[in-house]
């Protein structure tokens, strides 16, 4: 059983997008061939005029980030080990949850990054925070379970449409 | 200034300095500022006349203290930044059966390691990239959980592979939309034309099921035949699933029936309606899905195997079928029943069962998805009959016709059957002196096929043609797969078939051969009798002509000239074209093709004599309306 747990794997896809109702994330949860175990996603979330003066441009990196990236992963039952998206700006979710998180370096973005901050996981090149270098290391245990032809960004699509399916049904409005 | 002060002091906290304080305060301000602009009074203190006034002229003695700090100096700013705490919405997911990977034999490595699901092709230059297959939430699921579900599955393409299915070759883009369409339905018919992988899409099916924690425990119920087939695509398609066939004695069987943890059982209807009949209602296994294989076996609904069939308990129903309407429409309706979309008993009307149709089938025919599939030739061979067949099918055929003729209305359609069955067999072979111009020219083919190292299956409806024939094709290492071989002894010979090169003819009933075997390795086919549905023909040609199937496939139709059998042809080509212009060239295969009784009749010219005239014998023939067919 122990060894049954040292084995798995279980990856996280976050995705955070701006809506007519406000901003929602949804956040699944797999195993390591892409199995879905847990998906989270939030109720629309709305920053009112005070927020958007006094916040600036830090509103949407803060939103994303500790509001919705830290809540998500607070309610979730199955810790994933890895959390993998796609927008920058939510690169920052680092700073709150104690796993790695990497952002998609599309086309030849990132050639100017150093070498220990970026990575490859299955088709895609991704990257790492700047403030927490050893990541790497923990990737490359990572790295190892995950197929070369594995396409990462997959998942998020179904986390896209997830959240689609829930606004268009009102169950998280 | 005063009204700053005032201010001052009704801001100031309770634990500021007291009333007494204020007091003090207030004198200071006399002697140092304006009076004028003070809200006080202040007077000379009156003298008693008594004189007593001395201690009033002492000069009061002040105690001075140190009043605390008003508060911060500063600004100090109230707002803070504010966010409702945000709601959220979750699914878990099922924990899914986990599979230990099959134990790999030594020699059987390097098999296992060729045959596994090729990595996807880039396209090519000018080629569309393929869009993978998601599986879609059914039109019925209504709770977001329950579309949820479905809309968070991996795609196929990249399930499958991530699971190292163990797979012969890479699916079609239209099964694996078959395979999705199964996981998601509960209650589903697949109806897929002969030969385009019904059992493959099933299995793999089952297999995503198990895996996705949707089901646990499966009844499969096949005819008897295809028991071994399943068994064997089992072990083909999803190895690491243990299936467990439900047969022996009753002890037995209670057994298998009563035993937890058993995935997927593997039963023929016989058996199961015995078994279920004999079982208090209250102590009836439970599945969470039901597969019937040849569900058209339910289509009677008011017969014994469908009765019990839709009692067995079940949360999924799944249908297979080639051919889900035999004869009427209302034969779906038994199936419809069973997958629970319409209330027992209910009598759903035309336009009702095409709806449930579009709803619940899935059905695609190889014209429409396997255009590069390999052609199949139809070669009709019209020989002539020997002399002595020729005689004794002619006096046969005149005697047959005085002696129904004679019947007058007491005729029956059984009476014309045996007439045609008769005739046929004569056309088969010579019952005095075993002559066979169907042999003869089935040999001449045998030997060409035979010298290129080819493989043939022949079809009979007698299993006494077949052994007959078996006698007098052994030179093509002739073997015979009928329903008298015991059960047993199929699988072996059908493996022989295949592996064996000397081996280069089988012969196979319609009954036993027809339904649920591959056999695209064979590039020609005999059939050497007509059967009176070419549906059913059209599921024998299918074994050769099927998924996998890499040469042509050459049908050879032996039928003899100037007999019943040209008759027979004739009809069934009719009706098969008025369907075809009817239902298009997407449905080719209609069991309703089969003969009525009034066409039976039309065989023969019988007429019954009334005074000096004659008149005909037999049902009429039916107007053919092509609004209601």
């Amino acid at each position: 059983m122990t060894q049954a747990n040292e084995n798995r794997l279980h990856l996280g896809f976050l995705r955070v997008a701006l809506t007519d109702q406000g901003y929602v994330g949804g956040l699944l949860v797999t195993n390591h061939l892409g199995r879905p175990l847990e998906f989270q996603c939030t109720t629309p979330v709305r920053a009112n005029r005070t927020q958007q003066i006094l916040y600036g441009p830090t509103l949407e990196p803060f939103i994303y980030s500790e509001l919705i990236g830290k809540t998500l992963f607070e309610r979730l039952a199955v810790k994933p080990h890895l959390l993998v998206i796609a927008q920058d700006n939510v690169l920052d979710v680092r700073r709150q949850i104690d796993i790695p998180v990497i952002s998609l370096l599309e086309g030849n973005a990132g050639q100017d990054l150093p070498d220990h901050l970026r990575v490859g996981l299955g088709r895609q090149k991704f990257q790492l925070h700047q403030d927490f270098a050893e990541d790497l290391e923990r990737m490359q245990k990572i790295q190892s379970r995950i197929p070369g032809e594995a396409d990462m960004l997959e998942p998020l699509e179904r986390v896209h449409d997830a959240l689609k399916e829930t606004l268009r049904a009102g169950a998280v409005a | 200034m005063s009204s700053s002060l005032n201010s001052n002091t009704e801001d100031r906290p309770e634990n500021t300095p007291s009333a007494i304080d204020l007091a003090s305060l207030a004198l200071e301000l006399v002697s140092e500022t304006e009076t004028s602009s003070l809200n006080c009074e202040l007077r000379q203190p009156d003298i008693h006349v008594t004189g007593m006034n001395g201690a009033l002229k002492r000069l009061p003695q002040f105690e001075t203290s140190t009043p605390g700090l008003l508060g911060k100096a500063g600004f100090v700013p109230r707002w803070k930044p504010f966010w409702p705490k945000i709601k959220t919405f979750g699914v878990n997911f099922p924990a899914g059966i986990e599979f230990l990977p099959p134990k790999k034999q030594a020699d059987e490595e390097e098999e296992t390691r060729a045959i596994q699901v090729p990595a996807p092709k880039p396209p090519q230059e000018g080629e569309e990239a393929r869009q993978p297959t998601r599986i879609k939430p059914p039109s019925n699921a209504l709770s977001i959980e329950d579309r949820l579900f479905f809309l968070l599955q991996p795609p196929l393409e990249s399930w499958l592979r991530g699971q190292e299915l163990i797979i012969p070759f890479e699916p079609f883009p239209y099964q694996y939309q078959g395979i999705a369409w199964i996981f998601s339905q509960d209650s589903a018919l697949l109806a897929d034309e002969m030969g385009l992988g019904k059992t493959m899409q099933t299995i793999t099916a089952l297999r995503l099921l198990l895996r996705a924690g949707k089901v646990r425990r499966v009844l499969m119920v096949c005819p008897k035949p295809l028991i071994p087939n399943w068994q064997r695509e089992f072990k083909t398609w999803a190895e690491e699933i243990p299936v467990t066939t439900v047969e022996g004695g009753g002890e037995r069987r209670r057994m298998f029936w009563n035993m937890p943890g058993s995935l997927v059982l593997l039963c023929n209807y016989e058996t199961v309606v015995r078994d279920f009949q004999s079982m208090p209602k209250e102590e009836l296994p439970h599945f969470d899905m039901v597969v019937l294989d040849e569900a058209q076996r339910i289509k009677n609904r008011g017969s014994n195997t469908a009765a019990t069939i839709h009692t067995i308990p079940r949360k999924r129903s799944l249908c297979l079928t080639g051919t889900p309407i035999e004869n009427r429409a209302e034969e779906m309706i038994s199936l419809f029943e069973f997958m629970k979309v319409i209330p027992p008993h209910s009598t759903p009307d035309v336009k009702q069962l095409s709806q449930l149709a579009e709803e619940f089938i899935l059905r695609r025919t190889k014209d429409l998805v396997m255009k590069d599939m390999p052609p199949r030739l139809d070669r009709d061979e019209v020989i002539d009959l020997s002399p002595a067949q020729r005689q004794a099918y002619d006096y046969a055929e005149k005697e047959g016709i005085v002696q129904l003729n004679s019947m007058g209305d007491s005729i029956t359609v059984q009476h014309v059957f045996e007439l045609v069955l008769r005739l046929k067999q004569i056309c088969n072979a010579d019952p005095l002196t075993g002559e066979s111009c169907k042999l003869e020219r089935l040999v001449a083919n045998m030997e060409e096929i035979a010298a290129s190292g080819g493989k043939a299956i022949l079809f009979s409806q007698w299993t006494k043609t077949l052994d007959w024939l078996q006698e007098r094709t052994r030179q093509f290492g002739c073997l015979v797969y009928h329903g008298g071989v015991p059960t047993a002894k199929r699988e072996p010979i059908l493996t022989q078939f295949k592996n064996d090169p000397k081996s280069h003819l089988i012969l196979m009933s319609y009954g036993t051969g027809a339904v649920g075997l591959n056999l695209q390795f064979a590039g020609y086919v005999f059939l050497y009798d007509r059967w009176w549905n070419p549906a059913i023909e059209d599921q024998a040609i299918n074994r050769a002509h099927r998924i996998g199937v890499k040469t042509q496939v050459i049908v050879s139709r032996l039928i003899c000239k100037n007999t019943i059998e040209e008759r027979i042809d004739l009809v069934l080509r009719e009706k098969r074209e008025l369907f075809r212009r009817i239902l298009g060239d997407g449905d080719n295969e209609n069991s309703s093709l089969s003969l009525t009784a009034s066409e039976i009749f039309g065989l023969f010219d019988l007429r019954a004599r009334a005074g000096n005239k004659s008149k005909s014998i037999g049902p009429p023939k039916p107007k053919i309306d092509p609004a209601a067919a």
